[in-house]
């Protein structure tokens, strides 16, 4: 089975950037920091998109661009255990998680 | 029954595109309505069909185990986990508090700003034509990848695992007097 799948790359890449683009938005204006986190998980699935595509797109001799996401997705459930611990420790100290209102080192 | 119908979608001049967009609207409504619903919870449901339309994207391009591991970590995994968390912190579905802060316009501005600039750049750029790729056994060789060249990423990335795991239970256990 060879041969390259019957669409330009433009296809996964113009959904990646529009991925990216809405998670983007996500992190600027959610104020609760596990929105915030919702929208940084979007971003990391644009960004593996594009290496997936990439991969498969130039040549798929090597296995770079799935290696990348596999560590990406790896990473990605670290940081969320890490992130969601985080806002359970700030929820119990200010009895909030939104963003805007934990402004402690604020000058 | 599932090669078949893989192999129908890899070879198919018509289902191809056909999935391709059923997966790509997949991707964006649901990816949308992650950012706009005004519920945390809802939120984080919309975030199932988002990742598991990104799984299918990567059966699409040949990647059947990232497709599987997609959906074994983050729709079994992280989206279970972000749903704990938005159960354990009260109020947060709350559709009386605001979810978007002051800055809604800015925002949208710069997200608008930065997919026009990758969209233009991408319609401009002309992406050199690739070779015909022999597919064989990817699963296979990722494995192959994975032991070998990259064996430092992969033992590191375990390790990271477990740093997060021990920190984790660190820092969201109760503080005591």
């Amino acid at each position: 089975m060879t041969g390259l799948p019957p669409l330009p790359i433009h296809g996964y890449l113009t959904v990646s950037a529009l991925l990216f683009a809405i998670g983007l938005f996500g992190v600027f204006v959610k104020r609760n920091a596990i929105a915030v986190l919702l929208g940084v998980e979007l971003m990391l699935n644009a960004a593996n998109l594009n290496f997936v595509a990439f991969w498969r797109y130039g040549g798929a001799a090597r296995m770079e661009g799935q290696v990348f996401a596999v560590v990406v997705i790896t990473v990605a459930a670290a940081e969320v255990a890490i992130a969601l611990a985080i806002v359970l420790n700030i929820y119990r100290r200010f009895k909030t998680v939104n963003v805007d209102q934990i402004n402690l080192m604020k000058g | 029954m599932i090669a078949d119908l893989l192999r129908a979608l890899h070879t198919g001049s018509f289902w191809y595109p056909l999935a391709f967009f059923f997966f790509a609207a997949g991707v964006l409504l649901p990816a949308l309505l992650v950012v706009l619903s005004r519920n945390l919870l809802h939120c984080a449901l919309w975030l199932l069909p988002c990742l598991a339309s990104v799984a299918g994207l990567f059966l699409l391009l040949g990647a059947e185990l990232l497709a599987a591991i997609q959906i074994l970590v983050y729709c079994g995994g992280i989206v279970v986990l972000i749903l704990f968390a938005i159960m354990l912190t009260r109020g947060l579905g709350d559709p009386d508090v605001r979810a978007i802060n002051q800055q809604l316009l800015w925002g949208f501005a710069g997200a608008a700003a930065f997919a026009g600039l990758v969209l233009h750049m991408l319609s401009r750029e002309s992406w050199p034509a690739v070779a015909a790729v022999n597919r064989g056994d990817i699963t296979g060789r990722l494995a192959d990848a994975l032991l070998s060249p990259y064996l430092l990423a992969f033992e590191l990335s375990s390790v990271i695992l477990l740093v997060a795991m021990v920190g984790a239970v660190v820092i969201a256990r109760p503080e005591r007097e």
